[in-house]
This record gives structure tokens, C-alpha cells and sequence, in this order.
């Protein structure tokens, strides 16, 4: 019986059509990323084998969430097509068995519904093959296939969760037998997948994330995370570890809802519940002779049918069920993201308005581009769906009410999601004790984004169903519409807004500039659309399908014969308003402002390098000294700036001209006196003058520049964010022209490169201890600057401060706008930074440093850390690296547009979106503020003192240091040294992660070129743990010695080879091994706590053995890992506390076996024992060197 | 007194079946029976005069109305019951007929709460006014549909195929309230259903293939027939060999026998007696002019 059912199942499925289509599908979507780096699916392949396992999985577990969409209709049609057919009742009077019905019919399905994923590997096989022929990428980045490869694929991803998502799937259309509510179960399904990725930013929650993910794909993210490429390419997903217990948990769960549903599965009829209370029959005022009345055709009567039509279509989608889950849905949804905070580094950001708008933005939209698709069709059929269409169209109302009834009513389900998103957004603020709720940004906001954009999806959804004879052709056409159409122009790089109706509005909140630079154009694009919508509303309402179906051009014809005049104005009238609004938008976004497509800025980079690469080793002046006069007016955005720039010929020949280009957007002049322009190029407004008598080795010149920034109408996006109303920020090389070849324009990206008939680009120079060229500048500013002398007069409106680098010289007010007079207290380099908002300052000195936070008066709760932490960290460098020679240190908000800290000359801007609005009042132990700014202040030493030779390693010598110096600062005020630990997880984690996806070449530390994994990550952990081993004076002392020997000095500039022979005098003979595996190789341990044992001894004292595995391991710069003997110090610790809080008898054990039997005596019985308890060393799995105490 | 003036009303569809040919018909105030198979055109003919579908020629006019060029005009004096009538499930009784009592310009409140109970009452619904429609009964959907065509100062009232799902009393209870009205407007009732038309209508049309085949009176048409219709009781095997000698308008059984009817201007003898002529008989001799047998 049972193989009956499953079998006419098979039969069944294999028959449609639908099947070979979603194979051939899936095919296709695995054979193009294989051979092709133009297709990816969930990010580019790195570099590890384009047919890898690793590939294989990801791709296979992402393309499985599409899979899901298709393979409901299997299920849902397994359990349905009987009702459907109303067969079930001829078929369940045959003596059919309930559960080989049942399962018969859900394992055929389960069966067909795993097909369309084997596409996969026909694609990837297919790929491979191919390409082994053709030779259309690298053949060296394909290896073998495995059996093993295909069929741990199929049992632990492709079959568990067809499975699981079949039997929900299968159990909601056995219960509901609705498509309608199979297909959102199916939508259900895909969203917690999501709220599980939600989880997984933040690390402690690893482990829930690995198993709440119902389909395996973070688990099994998780369980890569650290694989090198060699592990990818030859390692299959495995029946072991979280991988398993996740899929054995969510396979049981899938059984459980099976079983569930089999249970409640009857073969006799769903017994439709009645609802409603019985009326109990009341005695009425009977109205025996028809009532006398007046019926009334007039503007009034327009208007209640109009409320009327609205009221009807509100009420049935108020009350339809997939209002209400859809409704839910998203709340569930919303109130989950919300619970989950908005993390940073571990740290919570307060509940700021602007970040739960974020949030419902992020959260939400696709859900109401979905009510909007689904109920424009449920409104424009729902008469003829009720068989009421000819009552309704026979009456006596204008079809314009009726549709413009439907429109509104579609926009008031949009306007009551959005209420109750704001209601919830202000519940959680209030939950969370933060009281500045802004209503008014939570409805502007609603005013300037969702509601203009839901109007217009309205309107084309509508227009769509009106036009189209089938309601599902039009929900296709509405999905095609709202979502491939903008991928296509992508695809074609049309980059216009104008046709964007999603990624239209450019609006990012920010407490110090509010709606931004964006704004003007926003609105603009929103009448744009707005109008446009309503015209197509005009057209649906003339063509408004009345009474029999007719075709379109019959309806044309209808329409030409009926539409009224008026409404023929109407319309008329609204295509020339659009149009006029068209032709404003156009000259504002096409010719006032113009803009390149992708593949225009890809052609100019690439016809700059050709053209004006042969000048690269040009002798050029360098800059060394600059005076500016800035004027900032910020309620224009606009900006003057003119400069007086000396230029210094440091080398041993003359120079006779001069390449200057000038920054894109800016109105740029220049006066060279005694040159003449001899060359233009306007692609690039590159020039060249000629100087009439050359400029002599030692000779200097001054060159003067008078530049400005005018804010013209609106652009195609959201335009400059520098320059905004509150809150401008940029620096010296966002203004200035560029004097000689610059090698930024490059194109980086090798497939480019290659397209243009480019060789692939160059890493940073070797690094090398013979002074060479690359020693004459630093990798910032590669020779075209030194230390120099600056003065910058700066001015801004009344109600904004304006800041520079350097002292506050003086100060005036004059013509109704605020002048500041700053000059630089020592030469330093030529990074400067100009700021003008309407700041608070706080101030506090220190030694005669004045420390001064600008900040906006909203973001006033961490400004006392702040101060703290610039007092400790200046208190730290100074005893620890030497003199700070500026006069000030500042930080200086800025809009939360970009999302740093940087620093400048005691200048430290810093995005208002992290620190100025963390919430710090229960963090003792993971302060970020105090971090960041510890690091930015140690870049007054590290960066603005001494930087590194542009070659390999430079950036170790700024901020492996600068994260070092920073780790230093909140050591010091640590106690407890397991705080530190929780510090150090990041870096561990972000070298870990950095390497597993590194595209190129991992780089021993003292070798990496900009790869800020190893820089920040590994070189903070290896410093960090040096320090621990040698000393903290120790360490610092070879980093001053460093920086005296370097600090403020021109070319030659320093390298890591010359710290490190600073650091050698430091370290004894004994750990000469650490700077060795540390900095010149990569070395990874795999150190492991098999067994910790404890037995009471008479004396009452504790004899604990601790049995330890530990390998060292060194790894090339590919990830081929190999073990190397062991011969090294590593700490064995106890905690007593399961936290691992409290850190008992730590003692450092020398290891030179792989395994290590200890015996330590202890006095007191602790709770764990543990290898490398502070985690010093890099190890894969850290997790293993903890383990709890048993007795004997 | 209103008048509704049809004349030569043609439609074609796209398949090429001719719905409606050259279709006149003059009627006034009273009930008016439009008989006719299905598939005979009646329902585009109904459709057509509620404005629901163009005519490829011809034209309609009420009173002074044109209804084919003016349909706002006529939706405004209009009653209409469909053949296929639903309603919106989530809504209930009395929500709905409010709705189309506010579409047909009953914009006084109390007005329309007045006649939506009336209304209510007359077709027996009135303890149902709060259950959502989707609980209904076919035959309640189809009383609502009654109704609803009664809303307003309807000068025409079009009901296609309205008894259709009623059971014997409340098909009578619908007949009283269209003989209520009859006499102060126009009530076009279509059916297939000869008895229907016996007993309400006083002008009567018999439609097949798109065209009028009788328009008059329903008596005068058995008046007609008069002395012409004969019948005979006829073995089963012996119908075909009947249906050449004979025109046949109809046949049924009666008491496990069929039983034929024949059109006769003179008496056929062969055992045939005379019938006297009800509209069954004048429907069929007007529709099954082939004598084919059922």
C-alpha cells in the first residue's frame, strides 16, 4: 500500500514539468560561479579551489534556501491535490491505509524535492570538465572530485532539510490546506534562518547560532571558519562535532512535526468549525412598507462611496489570514531583531531612534513589498473572485472611487505596519530606559521613505493587475518589476536613479546632521515617482476592467469612447507636471551633476595608468610647507579653499615641470608664478606647466591655489557626505590637487586589470634591509611629503565651530560667520583634518596638553571617558615611548556617514556612530571607548612620529603598535588579568577568520603588506604576548629606542627589520625562538588539555596531573601546515570559577614532547585547569585548553 | 410608466458565436419573462442592458436614456441580479447590502439603515444581518442577491436565472416581492423555468440562438395553439420511427412511458389526442422547430 502511494507520487511529480525546470535551473546557477568570477553566490571564491568541498557546501546551503522556495509546491501538492481534484472523497472510501497514504505520499515528495539540488553538482561537474577543456579560468584552481564530496552533501544538507522543511511545509498544508499559508511557512522558514545569522555577529552566542540554524549553513560556517585553503579544497562537511548534533536536532524536529501532523490527519472531512455566535433571534421593530428614500448622485455621494469601497477593502484585508500571519510575521520578526541590541565589539549601542529605524528598515521591507504585490492583486480581483463584480460594476459609481479606494486602502496596510513598527520601536526605547524618543524622525522618516515609495509600488502593482488579464501573470510581472528589473540595470551599469524605484531615496539619519545631503534629492525623486504612480493610477482607472472580461485594446477602445474630458485634463495635466518634475530631476542628476557608470570609471582608471603611468618615476617637487584659508558654509555646502603651497626640490636634478591634477568636484585654480600650462587633459583635469626656469636641487617654490566646492541642485545619489549642514569633515586630500603621478587611480582589481591589457598590480615594495628607494617615503605618502609646518585660517557660520590641527592661535567673529586661526605646534605630517559643526567642547588639561572633546550636546554620556581616556593614554605613551609635542589632543565627532576614527595631529575625528552613543554603564571589562581612543592617541606616536619605509611590514610599525599601546593602557588599569583575555578573543578571531579568507598570500607579520588581519589581529597578539614573556619594560623599551632613533626624521625612513634589531637586544637567548616564530614565520599552536585530575592528599593539599597535548605548527603563506618539534614555554593555569574569572596558580611549564604529563600541588581545589590560560598563543581551537577538575 | 425600447441589438463574440441577432423588444412596467434555453443568449442580453457589456449594433433605450452610450445614467435606475451572484465572504449581511445601498446613492444614513432592514426582513435574513456571509447557505447568498437588487428606486430591474437554488418556499416569497413591484417598474425576469413565467409574467419573450422567436403575451401564445398540440402515449422503440412521421416538440415520461407531444394544424389520428396547450408546449414548438427528440 505504502509503495503504491509513494510510488504514483514519484510518478506523478516526475511527469511535470516543474521539476526538470528547477533541475536545469539549479545547473545553471552552479555552472557559471564555477567557471566564471563574474557569477558568485554568497562572495567571491578565494583562494582555495573553485570546485573545493568548501565551494561545493557554500553554494550548496545557500542555493538550498532558493530550493526551499520551489520545492513547496511538491510538498504542498502532496498533500493537497486530492482536495483540490475533490478526489478525497471518492479516495478515502477506498481501503486505503491512513499512514501509507500519509507517508507514502510525503517520502515521494521528500524524494522529488532533493532532485533540483543534485543540479548543483551536474553544474559544478559540469564546469569543471568544461573549463578543462576550454581553458576559460586558470585550470591550476580545479582539483579532483571525491565520492565523499557529493554524498555528505546529500545526507547532511540536501536530504536533512528538504526533510525538515517538508514536514512543516507538509503539516501546514495537511492542517490549513491553503497554498497560501504553505507558501508563508515556506517564507516562515527562510526568516529564522536569518534571525539565526543575526545571532552570529556577536561570538559568544557561536554555539546557539551553530545549532539554532536550521538549515546548518552558519553551522557550518562556524565549523570552517578557521579552515586554510588547503583544508577547503580537500575536506568534505563531516558527520562529527556541532555539524552533527545540529542536523540530528533539526532532523528530530522535523520528525516531531510529522508525527504531529500524522496524528492529526483523519481521512474524514475537516469538520469546518462555525464561527461567530449564534444570533439569538431578537425581537425586532419590524419594517413592514419599503422606507421611503431618496437616492442622490452627486460629488457628496463620490465621496461616502469612496469611504465606503475603502472601509470594505481595509476590513476583508484586515481580516484575511495572510494579513494577519504576514502581520505577525514581521512583528515576531522585528521584536526579535530588536531584543538582539545592536552590537559593536560586544558592546551595546544605545536604542537611538535612528538604529531602530535602521532596523525596521533592514527587518521589514520585504515584507511590505510583499503585501504590497500580493494584496494590489488580492484587491483588483477580489469582486471577481466573490462572483459580486457585476453587482458591483453594474451600480452606480465612477471606477476612479473604486480604485482610488483600492490604492488607499493598500497604502493604509502599509501606514498601520509602519504605526505599529514605530509603536514597537518606541516600546523597546522605553523597555530599555532610553527616553529621547524622537517621533518626529520616526514619522519624517515615514514621511520621506516608505510612504512615498510604498505609494508608488502601489500604484505599479496595480497598474500591472489592471492591465493584465490574470492576476499570478501579474504578480509576475510586479516581481519582475520590483526586483529584477533593477538587477538587470545593474547588469548593464544604468546607473540612473530614475529608474531605480527601490534604491531610490538616499536618506541615513544622523542625530548631528539629521536627514543629510541627500535630502533635497530624495524628495525630488519622491514627487518623481509619486506622480508617476498616480498617472499610472489615472491609466488604470480609464482602463478599469468593467463588467465582462475584455481585452486590452477593447478597453482602450472603451476607454477612448467614455473617459470624460475632465478626466482626460486630469491626466494630461499630472504627465506634464511629471514630466516638468522629470526634466528638473534630469538636469539636476544628468548634466548639472554628472556621474561615470562602473565600466566608464574602470576605461578612465585604466587609460590614466597607460597615459600617465611613464611619468611615475618623475622627479617631483616635495610639499613642505602649507598655509590654508578655509571657508566653510554649511547651510550651502559649499566650500572655499585656498592654499599656499610650498614646493622643495629634495632631488639631484632640476625639475622643469610640474603634473598637477585636480579633485574631481572641485572648481580648481591654480597660480604658479613663472610657469605656463603647456598640457590639459580635461578627463582627468591633468596638467602640466612648464616652469620657466627650472627648479634647482634645494630650491623651493610656492604655488597658490584657489579652490572651491559649490553645492549645485541635487545628484543622481545621495551626494558628498563630507560637506553637510552639521557636521562637516574632510582632509587636506580631499581638497587639494595632486602633484605628480598618482597611483590611486590604478585599477586594483587583477580581472580588470587584465581586461585592459594591464599587468596584474604590484604588492607594496620587498622588504629589505639595504637602503633603497622604497625607504625614501613612507607608506603614506611614498615621498611626496615629509614633516612640514602648517597654519590653516579656517571659517565657518555663526553657529558652528570650525576646527584644525594645532593650536588656537586666535579668534574672531566677523561679517556674521566665525574665523579660528590654528597653526601646528611642530612639524608633523601632511594629514590634516578640517571639522565645522555646532559642537560642545570639553575640556580638561593635562601637563599642559589641553584635551578637548568636540561633540554634539545629544552624545554627551561618554564624553568623561573619553577625557579619561585620552589623560591615561597620554600618561601611558608619555613614560612608556616619550615626549607627545603637541599642545592639544582632540576628539571631534563627525556624522555617522562613515564609521571610524582616525587620527590627524592631536586630532582625533570620530564617528558618532560608535562610542559617542555606546552604552558604557555596565561595561567594566570591555571598555571600546577606552580602547579606540587608547589606539588613536598611540597614532600621535605611531604614525605622527615615526612611520614606516613604504615596503612590506610598514604597517606593523603603526598599528600593530598602536593596537599594542592601546592593550598596554587598559592593562594598566586592569586587575584582574582574565579581563585582558577578553580583549585578546577579538584579535585571535579577527587574524583567524582574516587568514581563512585571505584571497592572496598570508605574510609572515614583519612581511604583510595591507592586510589588516595580520597588522592589527596578529601583530597586537604577538606583541601582547612578548611583553608577557619578556617584560613589559622590555618591549617598550625597544619600541622608544626604535622611536627615538626615527621620530620626526625624513628619508631614509625605518622598516620592521630595523625595530626588530631593536628588539633582539631585549630578549634573552632563551626566547630569541618568539620573535623568530612570531614575527619572521607563521606558527600556530594546537595545544590541548586531554585530562585534569585531582586527588586530595593527607596533608589536605591537592595533587592535581594534568595530562597535555600541545603541537606547534608552521604554516606557508598558502596554509600547507606542517609539525614542527616542540620547544617551547607555555602557561598552565587553574581557575576557580566556572566563569574563568578568577585565576589560580598560574605557573609557565616548558614543553618539548607532544604529550605532557603534569603534577602541580596546589593548596586550594580549583573549579578548571588550563593550557595557556590567558590565551597568549595562537591556537585554532581554544575551546579545548579548558577543562574541569575531576577527582581521581 | 417607463419603457425600455431594444432595437436591433446585435453581438458577435470573438469565437464567432452569434450572441445576440438583430434582437428587438419593446417592454414596459410589469413583469417580463425571457425564456429560452441555455446557451440562448438571454444572459448577454442581460448583461448588455446593465451596462456590463457593449453591442457590436443596435441600440437600447430607456425612456430617454441610452443606455448603451449612457450607462451612468442607467446604472443609477438599475436593479441587478446576475446569474452567478457571491459575495465577500468576510463581511456580513448587513455590511454588504449597506455597501451597495451607499453604491446605488443611498447616502442618508438613516435612510439606508431603514432599508437595508427592510430589505432584511423581506428576504428573511434579518436574525442572520451580523453572520459573516461566508457561513451562508447558497440559497441565502442567493436572497441577498434579491436584495440587493431591490435597493434604490431601480426603474429597471433585470433578475437572470434568480430561483435557481431556492427551495419551494422561498422561491414563492421571492415571487411576491417581484409581484410587490411589478406593476411600477420593469422587471426583466430571464429563466429557463416555463412555470416561472406562467405565474408572474404578463409579456413574455422566447429567445434561442441570439434571437426573438416570441414576444407577446404568455396567453396569447397558448391561445396560438389552440387545437394544435396532440399527444400520445408511444413505446420506447417507437420514438424514432414517431419522429419522422411527426413533428415532435417534445417528449417525457410519464409513468415509465414516454409521451409525446406532435404540432399539428389538423388532427393526426393514429391514437393522438388532442392536449390542451400550456407554455410548456408553445416553448418548445418555438424552440425545437427541428423536431429532434430529447
Amino acid at each position: 500500500m505504502f509503495r503504491t502511494t509513494f510510488l504514483s507520487e514519484l510518478k506523478y511529480s516526475l511527469r511535470q514539468p516543474l521539476v526538470y525546470i528547477f533541475i536545469v535551473i539549479f545547473v545553471l546557477l552552479e555552472f557559471f560561479p564555477t567557471v566564471s568570477d563574474q557569477v558568485q553566490i554568497g562572495g567571491a571564491i578565494g583562494n582555495y579551489n573553485r570546485n573545493s568541498p568548501f565551494t561545493l557546501t557554500q553554494h550548496l546551503t545557500l542555493l538550498s534556501l532558493l530550493s526551499l522556495v520551489m520545492v513547496i509546491t511538491f510538498f504542498n501538492d502532496a498533500a493537497l491535490r486530492d482536495y483540490k481534484h475533490q478526489f478525497h472523497e471518492i479516495l478515502f472510501s477506498t481501503p486505503l491505509g491512513k499512514a501509507a497514504y500519509f507517508f507514502g505520499r510525503f517520502l515521494g515528495a521528500l524524494l522529488i524535492a532533493t532532485l533540483p539540488l543534485l543540479g548543483v553538482f551536474v553544474g559544478m561537474i559540469a564546469g569543471t570538465y568544461l573549463n578543462s577543456t576550454f581553458g576559460w579560468l586558470d585550470r591550476s584552481s580545479y582539483g579532483p572530485f571525491t565520492l565523499d564530496m557529493f554524498l555528505n552533501n546529500y545526507l547532511l544538507f540536501i536530504l536533512p532539510n528538504m526533510f525538515l522543511a517538508g514536514a512543516i511545509i507538509y503539516a501546514l498544508a495537511h492542517k490549513w490546506q491553503s497554498t497560501v499559508i504553505s507558501f508563508l511557512g515556506g517564507l516562515m522558514i527562510i526568516a529564522t534562518y536569518l534571525i539565526s545569522t543575526s545571532l552570529n555577529s556577536d561570538i559568544s552566542n557561536e554555539s546557539l547560532a551553530g545549532l539554532s540554524d536550521m538549515f546548518g549553513i552558519n553551522t557550518y560556517d562556524l565549523a570552517t571558519k578557521y579552515f586554510t585553503p588547503i583544508e577547503k579544497n580537500t575536506i568534505s562537511p563531516s558527520f562529527s562535532g556541532l555539524l552533527l548534533q545540529n542536523r540530528l536536532i533539526w532532523t528530530s524536529i522535523g520528525g516531531m512535526v510529522l508525527l504531529w501532523s500524522y496524528a492529526q490527519f483523519s481521512f474524514k472531512p475537516n469538520q469546518k468549525r462555525r464561527k461567530g455566535k449564534e444570533e439569538r433571534p431578537t425581537r425586532k421593530e419590524a419594517i413592514l412598507k419599503p422606507p421611503r428614500i431618496k437616492p442622490a448622485f452627486n460629488r457628496e455621494t463620490s465621496w461616502i462611496q469612496f469611504k465606503s469601497f475603502f472601509h470594505m477593502n481595509v476590513v476583508s484585508i484586515l481580516k484575511s489570514a495572510t494579513f494577519k500571519i504576514l502581520f505577525l510575521f514581521c512583528i515576531i520578526i522585528l521584536v526579535i531583531d530588536l531584543s538582539n541590541g545592536f552590537e559593536n565589539l560586544g558592546l551595546q549601542s544605545y536604542p537611538l531612534t535612528y538604529i531602530i529605524l535602521d532596523s525596521i528598515e533592514g527587518k521589514t521591507k520585504l515584507f511590505l513589498i510583499v503585501v504590497a504585490i500580493f494584496f494590489s492583486g488580492e484587491l483588483i480581483w477580489r469582486d471577481r473572485e466573490a462572483h459580486i463584480n457585476e453587482v458591483i460594476d453594474a451600480s452606480a459609481h465612477v471606477s476612479l472611487i473604486s480604485m482610488l479606494a483600492k490604492v488607499l486602502s493598500l497604502m493604509s496596510i502599509v501606514v498601520i505596519f509602519n504605526l505599529v513598527f514605530i509603536l514597537v520601536g518606541c516600546a523597546y526605547q522605553l523597555f530599555n530606559g532610553f527616553t529621547r524618543i524622537e517621533l518626529d524622525v520616526y514619522f519624517l522618516d515615514f514621511f520621506y521613505s516608505d510612504l512615498p515609495l510604498f505609494m508608488t509600488f502601489s500604484g505599479i502593482t496595480i497598474l500591472v493587475q489592471v492591465l493584465s488579464s490574470n492576476k499570478y501573470l501579474a504578480y509576475f510581472i510586479a516581481i519582475l518589476i520590483l526586483f529584477v528589473f533593477e538587477s538587470v540595470l545593474q547588469i548593464l551599469d544604468i546607473r540612473s536613479s530614475m529608474l531605480y524605484v527601490i534604491n531610490g531615496p538616499f536618506l541615513q539619519y544622523s542625530d548631528m546632521d539629521r536627514f543629510g545631503p541627500g535630502l533635497e534629492a530624495t524628495l525630488w525623486f519622491n514627487l518623481y515617482w509619486v506622480l508617476l504612480a498616480t498617472l499610472g493610477m489615472l491609466v488604470a482607472g480609464a482602463l478599469w476592467n468593467r463588467g465582462s472580461k475584455k481585452s486590452l485594446s477593447e478597453r482602450f477602445a472603451r476607454a477612448k469612447k467614455e473617459v470624460p474630458m475632465r478626466y482626460r485634463g486630469v491626466i494630461v495635466l499630472t504627465t506634464s507636471l511629471w514630466l516638468l518634475v522629470a526634466s528638473i530631476v534630469y538636469y539636476n542628476t544628468q548634466i548639472l551633476n554628472t556621474y561615470h557608470s562602473h565600466s566608464t570609471q574602470e576605461e578612465l582608471a585604466a587609460a590614466y595608468e597607460k597615459k600617465y603611468g611613464p611619468y611615475k618615476d618623475r622627479g617631483f617637487p616635495k610639499i613642505t610647507a602649507i598655509k590654508y584659508a578655509i571657508d566653510i558654509f554649511p547651510a550651502k555646502r559649499n566650500v572655499h579653499v585656498k592654499a599656499d603651497i610650498e614646493l622643495t626640490n629634495e632631488t639631484s636634478a632640476p625639475i622643469d615641470s610640474l603634473h598637477i591634477h585636480s579633485q574631481e568636484g572641485w572648481e580648481s585654480k591654480l597660480r604658479i608664478p613663472y610657469a605656463k600650462i603647456v598640457y590639459t587633459d580635461e578627463a582627468y583635469q591633468y596638467s602640466i606647466y612648464e616652469l620657466d626656469s627650472p627648479l634647482c636641487p634645494g630650491e623651493s617654490k610656492v604655488i597658490h591655489i584657489d579652490n572651491a566646492y559649490i553645492t549645485k541642485g541635487f545628484k543622481n545619489d545621495r551626494g558628498n557626505t563630507d560637506i553637510c549642514h552639521n557636521g562637516t569633515f574632510f582632509d587636506n586630500s580631499d581638497i587639494l590637487p595632486i602633484i605628480g603621478y598618482h597611483d590611486e587611480i590604478e585599477l586594483r582589481d587583477d580581472n580588470a586589470r587584465r581586461k585592459y591589457g594591464l599587468l596584474p598590480k604590484e604588492g607594496m615594495p620587498k622588504l629589505s634591509a639595504s637602503i633603497g628607494k622604497a625607504h625614501m617615503g613612507t607608506y603614506g605618502f611614498k615621498g611626496k611629503s615629509d614633516f612640514i609646518q602648517v597654519e590653516t585660517l579656517i571659517s565657518t557660520s555663526k553657529d558652528q565651530l570650525a576646527v584644525a590641527p594645532g593650536s588656537l592661535i586666535n579668534q574672531w567673529e566677523e561679517n556674521d560667520r566665525k574665523y579660528f586661526h590654528y597653526k601646528i605646534d611642530t612639524i608633523s605630517l601632511n594629514f590634516y583634518s578640517f571639522l565645522s559643526a555646532d559642537y560642545e567642547v570639553a575640556r580638561r588639561r593635562w601637563k599642559g596638553v589641553d584635551m578637548e572633546v568636540y561633540y554634539d550636546k545629544k552624545h554627551d554620556v561618554n564624553v568623561e571617558m573619553m577625557l579619561d581616556a585620552i589623560e591615561r593614554s597620554l600618561v601611558y605613551y608619555t613614560e612608556n615611548f616619550g615626549p607627545y609635542y603637541h599642545q592639544q589632543a582632540r576628539i571631534i565627532e563627525f556624522p555617522r556617514y562613515a564609521k571610524f576614527a582616525a587620527a590627524y595631529p592631536g586630532t582625533m575625528p570620530y564617528s558618532e556612530a560608535f562610542g559617542f552613543v555606546m552604552n558604557m554603564e555596565d561595561s567594566t571589562d570591555n571598555n571600546v571607548i577606552n580602547w579606540v581612543v587608547a589606539h588613536e592617541i598611540s597614532h600621535q606616536w605611531w604614525a605622527h612620529q615615526v612611520m614606516g619605509a613604504n615596503m612590506q611590514g610598514a604597517k606593523v610599525l603603526s598599528e600593530s603598535f598602536a593596537e599594542y599601546s592601546s592593550l598596554m593602557t587598559i592593562k594598566s588599569i586592569t586587575d584582574n588579568p582574565m579581563k585582558m583575555r577578553k580583549y585578546l578573543t577579538y584579535n585571535h578571531d579577527g587574524y583567524l577568520r582574516g587568514r581563512g579568507g585571505e584571497r592572496g598570500k598570508e605574510l609572515p607579520l614583519y612581511k604583510s603588506e595591507n592586510q589588516g588581519y595580520i597588522h592589527y589581529g596578529k601583530g597586537s597578539i604577538i606583541l601582547f604576548a612578548l611583553q608577557d614573556y619578556i617584560g613589559e619594560e622590555r618591549v617598550n623599551a625597544a619600541m622608544k629606542n626604535f622611536l627615538d632613533e626615527y621620530k620626526y626624521k625624513g628619508p631614509p625612513y625605518p622598516s620592521t627589520l630595523d625595530f626588530l634589531r631593536q628588539l633582539e637586544t631585549q630578549v634573552p637567548d632563551s626566547l630569541k625562538y618568539l620573535i623568530e616564530d612570531g614575527f619572521k614565520e607563521i606558527t600556530l599552536y594546537d595545544n590541548r588539555l586531554e585530562d585534569a585530575s585531582y586527588e586530595k592528599l593527607a596533608n589536605g593539599q591537592y595533587q592535581v596531573t594534568l595530562e597535555v597535548e600541545s603541537f606547534k605548527i608552521k604554516s606557508d603563506s598558502l596554509g600547507h601546515e606542517s609539525k614542527v618539534p616542540i620547544n617551547d614555554w607555555i602557561d598552565i593555569g587553574f581557575f576557580m570559577d566556572e566563569q574563568e574569572e578568577r585565576l589560580y596558580h598560574s605557573e609557565r611549564v616548558k614543553f618539548d614532547q607532544d604529550h605532557t604529563s603534569i603534577r602541580v600541588l596546589l593548596d586550594s581545589l580549583p573549579v578548571k585547569a588550563a593550557i595557556d590560560p590567558r590565551h597568549l598563543l595562537i591556537d585554532r581551537v581554544y575551546s579545548d585548553n579548558i577543562k574541569s577538575l575531576h577527582a581521581k | 410608466m417607463s419603457t425600455l425600447t431594444i432595437e436591433n441589438l446585435s453581438k458577435v463574440y470573438p469565437n464567432g458565436v452569434k450572441a445576440l441577432d438583430q434582437v428587438s423588444l419593446t417592454i414596459e412596467n410589469g413583469m417580463f419573462g425571457l425564456l429560452g434555453p441555455n446557451g440562448a443568449g438571454k444572459s448577454s442580453l442581460m448583461r448588455t442592458l446593465a451596462t456590463l457589456q457593449e453591442a457590436d449594433s443596435g441600440t437600447i433605450n430607456l425612456d430617454e436614456i441610452d443606455i448603451l452610450n449612457q450607462p451612468i445614467e442607467v446604472r443609477k435606475v438599475l436593479g441587478y441580479l446576475p446569474q452567478e451572484f457571491g459575495v465577500y465572504p468576510r463581511i456580513t449581511a448587513q455590511q454588504l447590502l449597506t455597501h451597495l445601498a451607499i453604491l446605488k446613492g443611498i447616502t442618508n444614513k438613516s435612510e439606508r439603515k431603514d432599508l437595508v432592514t427592510y430589505l432584511l426582513d423581506k428576504v428573511n435574513l434579518y436574525d442572520k444581518r451580523h453572520t459573516a456571509l461566508k457561513g451562508f447557505s447558497g440559497g441565502m447568498k442567493q436572497r441577498i442577491g434579491i436584495a440587493q437588487a431591490l435597493i434604490g428606486k431601480p426603474k429597471l430591474i433585470i433578475v437572470d436565472e434568480p430561483t435557481a437554488g431556492l427551495d419551494p418556499g422561498e422561491r414563492n416569497r421571492f415571487y411576491n416581492l417581484l409581484a410587490d413591484l411589478g406593476s411600477e417598474v420593469i422587471v426583466i425576469l430571464s429563466t429557463h423555468i416555463v412555470d416561472d413565467v406562467r405565474e408572474l409574467c404578463t409579456q413574455m419573450a422566447i429567445m434561442n440562438h441570439g434571437q426573438i422567436l416570441y414576444h407577446g403575451s404568455p396567453q396569447h401564445a397558448i391561445n396560438d395553439l389552440t387545437g394544435k398540440i396532440y399527444q400520445k402515449l408511444v413505446g420506447r422503440n417507437q420514438l424514432a420511427s414517431y419522429a419522422q412521421d411527426y413533428q415532435i416538440i417534445s417528449n417525457k415520461m410519464v409513468g415509465g412511458q414516454p409521451l409525446i407531444h406532435v404540432l399539428s394544424e389538423t388532427d393526426p389520428q393514429d391514437g393522438f389526442e388532442r392536449a390542451k396547450p400550456d407554455l410548456e408546449d408553445v416553448f418548445f414548438s418555438k424552440i425545437n422547430t427541428a423536431g429532434t427528440l430529447v
